[in-house]
């Protein structure tokens, strides 16, 4: 939090105005947090991707969740897991994870979100909490199981412990570098979407059992939703914090840079 | 081609989803080289009438026909290239990094060539004098730059028929008289013009015609003289007409309603000539 | 889109406590994890239906959650029919396949774990239907502020809510705004186009949402927020003989699962 400042604030215009609302959560203004809830609860009921074999789909939120962290730091968290539970009152059916499905939404803010906010460590745990409920179900050892997670959760685990890139992805998110930020918006949504898909694939996992028989062939599969998705959210997050950022809106850039 | 019918509008009545009567039986025709106004009070029906000009929404009943096209068998998206229809507010079109990308991504949508792109860009931001800000982000510019990004995007489609839903409102008095210079423009290169204002000035300055609607019902369809010569009736649906107007009737004007102050003054001075005439030759 | 699940109707379950009913609604949940027998999930399941019916809610509801998970229900099933390492072989199907796991019989303890399995997707996916149905919203935060949820958090619940409509509406003319400069249909199209109009749909709507937050705030100061004040509700409710009885026996049935898995 206090490292960066000096390299970034000379590139960046100061923002305009300063918040001055008491009730803020996590450093974040709570309209913010309202609005965010109440933008996920939108975004549930807006089908993006139907997913065969899994009688299902894929909607926006799995993109507003990739950005969340980006956009309100730790505080996406609660955001997120205020509109999965909005979403879950509102239209309580096809919810596959049922009553907890919200979980894996709030995991996926919280990862990124600490990640934004510096504080690796906590969203080292969080990441490593996920990854040890995939492996703590032993349907997890059978055979090939190991490439499930991969390729992105092993860039997850990447970006959050290998400080090099950490501190790089982090800085080029906060100054909104032209270029730069693409990649590091890359690496922070990756971030985000691989915990809540492993958060996602533990829990039905713990459900569901389903085997390495169900896992491993559908494997590329996984990975081509993934990809979309991560894609998808990059361009949109890059949208959206540059827009953010040239209007003047107030977002968590603001505060950690 | 002086009266070519544009848009048909045939006994439209439209109900929302949640049940509300918006349109009960509305007709009228727009033809080319209108500049149509339509007036009316907040709740009257105004807006979605004017999303049934390009089939954003579609008849409950009743047909609405664009250059011969039904318009509940088009897309919107193909629709757009005939009828192009600005938004009130800028910020729910806009959303790419720089304004030349902005008015680009609609045609990179409707799969145009490279070429043609480029080309119809350039003239786009020459028209709308946006070649200075061309690499700007549009979140940057000023509201009325926005507003002119948002015309752009939808000009580049090329429509003969403009929608302009309360471009002025919410803008500062230079802003709307930008605004207003753009559409005139417009106009004046052979387009037709729809524009849903409550500003009964800019209907009597520019408006060929004015359509007054009550409750989802178009109950006058007149030149803006013929239409604000009842100003007791407008003003009983809160629609003011400039105040030169009400001045002129007030002072015994009866015939057409009178539009500008110059035409107030003319006819001022030739009923005062006689008067001091008299006067004269009394005393 | 709905602004609520609720079905109004004055029946038991209608009339019980939100409280109570999200104590069950947990308990449940819990032993449909816990327990993996189908005879003991699908005597929970009984409860669920059961309930459903009482609470005369729409039995074409069921059908369609049915419908729409028939798919992965039978994949569940599937994988433990034909992988479940069992012992009592009922059906001889062919040589063992080691490659993908197969030995060659379907055994009862697979046929029983993949019941298990299809019934637990069942109750879980027919569970929170069954609270928001019967429960009205403003109760069911009721409920939740009083199981002392950080208030913070029920004020976001509370008020995200309430600014549903109007977002809902900005997403709407969003969509038509994007409609009108050429981008196609959002629920058409294959999905390049549609990720892309997905683009031009969330970053107007996110940052006019961001823009707008200013009111809010003005908003939410009036309302004196984190003001450290004793709150009264307009809507209080007591539980009643009946819900404590409703909260004790899930209370027993969650002990007595444990009790028949781990005992
Ligand atoms: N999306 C909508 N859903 C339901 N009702 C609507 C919607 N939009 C407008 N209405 C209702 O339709 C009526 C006409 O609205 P509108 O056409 O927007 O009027 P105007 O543009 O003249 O102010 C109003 O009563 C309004 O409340
Ligand atoms: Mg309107």
């Amino acid at each position: 939090m206090k490292d960066e400042r000096s390299t970034t604030q000379n590139t960046i215009d100061q923002p305009s105005r300063r918040w001055d609302v008491k009730g803020r959560i996590l450093g974040i203004p709570i309209s913010l947090v309202v609005i965010w809830a109440a933008l996920f609860v939108t975004a549930s009921a807006i089908p993006a991707l139907p997913v065969p074999g899994m009688g299902g789909v894929i909607t926006i939120n799995a993109i507003m969740t990739a950005i969340s962290g980006v956009v309100l730091g730790p505080a996406a968290a609660v955001a997120n897991m205020a509109g999965g539970i909005i979403s879950m009152l509102l239209f309580p059916f096809g919810a596959f994870l049922g009553p907890l499905s919200f979980l894996t939404v709030t995991v996926g803010g919280l990862v990124s979100g600490l990640l934004l906010a510096n504080r690796w460590k906590l969203a080292g745990v969080v990441e490593l909490l996920v990854v040890a409920t995939w492996f703590v179900n032993p349907d997890s050892w059978q055979t090939l199981m190991w490439i499930v997670p991969l390729p992105y959760t092993a860039v997850t685990l990447l970006v959050i412990f290998f400080p090099p890139l950490r501190h790089w992805a982090r800085k080029q998110i906060l100054s909104l570098d032209r270029v730069r930020i693409w990649p590091a918006m890359f690496l922070y949504v990756t971030v985000a979407h691989s915990a809540e898909f492993l958060t996602t694939n533990a829990m039905v996992n713990w459900m569901y059992d389903l085997s390495w028989q169900y896992w491993v062939p559908t494997w590329l599969y996984w990975v081509s939703v993934d990809t979309v998705i991560i894609v998808i959210s990059t361009i949109i997050g890059v949208g959206v914090l540059t827009g953010l950022h040239r209007a003047r809106l107030p977002h968590a850039t603001e505060i950690y840079r | 081609m002086a009266n070519k019918e544009l848009i048909v509008v045939q006994d439209v009545c439209y109900t929302y989803p949640n049940g509300v009567e918006a349109l009960r039986g509305v007709n009228l025709v727009i033809n080319k080289g209108d500049f149509c106004a339509i007036v009316g009070q907040n709740g009257s029906g105004k807006t979605t009438l004017a999303k049934h000009f390009n089939g954003l929404l579609k008849p409950t009943q009743g047909n609405v026909w664009v250059e011969g096209y039904n318009t509940t068998q088009c897309r919107v998206s193909e629709m757009s290239r005939l009828v192009g229809y600005v938004f009130q507010n800028p910020d729910d079109m806009l959303f790419c990094s720089t304004v030349e990308e902005e008015i680009a991504f609609g045609l990179r949508m409707l799969r145009f060539t490279k070429e043609e792109i480029n080309h119809r860009v350039e003239n786009v931001l020459e028209l709308l004098k946006l070649q200075g800000l061309r690499t700007q982000h549009p979140f940057a510019l000023s509201l009325g730059d926005r507003q002119r990004v948002a015309v752009a995007c939808v000009l580049s489609l090329a429509p003969e028929i403009f929608v302009f839903d309360e471009p002025t409102t919410g803008q500062d008095h230079l802003g709307a008289l930008s605004i207003m210079s753009v559409i005139q423009e417009l106009h004046t290169k052979g387009c037709t013009i729809v524009i849903i204002t409550h500003d009964m000035r800019l209907v009597a300055e520019y408006a060929s015609r004015v359509i007054v609607m009550n409750r989802g019902q178009s109950i006058i369809d007149a030149p803006p003289a013929v239409a604000f010569k009842n100003y007791n009736f407008l003003e009983e649906l809160s629609l003011r007409p400039p105040q030169v107007t009400q001045l002129a009737t007030l002072l015994g004007h009866d015939e057409h309603a009178i539009l500008n102050t110059k035409d107030f003054c003319n006819w001022l001075s030739s009923r005062i000539k006689p008067n001091v005439q008299n006067q004269t030759s009394e005393a | 889109m709905a602004t609520s699940a609720f079905i109004p109707a004055n029946t038991f379950l209608h009339r019980l406590d939100a409280r109570s009913k999200l104590i069950a609604l947990l308990t449940i949940l819990a032993i449909a994890m816990i327990l993996d027998h189908p005879v003991y999930i699908l005597g929970l399941l009984g409860i669920v239906l059961f309930s459903w019916l009482a609470a005369r809610l729409p039995l074409n509801f069921l059908g369609n959650i049915f419908k729409y998970f028939s798919g992965i229900a039978l994949l569940i099933f599937c994988i433990q029919l034909f992988f479940y390492p069992g012992e009592i072989y009922l059906l001889h199907l062919s040589r063992p396949i080691p490659l993908i796991g197969f030995s060659g019989y379907i055994s009862l303890e697979g046929v029983l774990y993949g019941l298990a399995l299809i019934l637990r997707l069942i109750v879980i996916l027919t569970i929170a239907p069954l609270l928001v149905m019967t429960t009205p919203l403003s109760e069911l935060m009721l409920a939740l502020v009083k199981f002392k949820i950080p208030y913070r958090f029920a004020f976001i619940l509370t008020t995200a809510m309430s600014l549903l409509p109007s977002i809902q509406n900005r997403a709407e003319l969003i969509q038509q705004a994007q409609l009108c400069r050429g981008v196609a249909d959002f629920e058409q199209g294959n999905l390049i186009l549609r990720l892309r109009a997905s683009a031009s749909l969330l970053i107007p709507l996110i940052l006019g949402a961001f823009r707008d937050s200013q009111t809010l705030e003005v908003a939410i100061s009036s309302r004196a927020f984190g003001a450290p004040v004793q709150r009264t509700y307009l809507l209080e409710t007591h539980l009643r003989p009946v819900d404590y009885s409703l909260i004790m026996a899930s209370g027993l049935l969650l002990l007595f699962s444990l009790w028949i898995r781990w005992g």
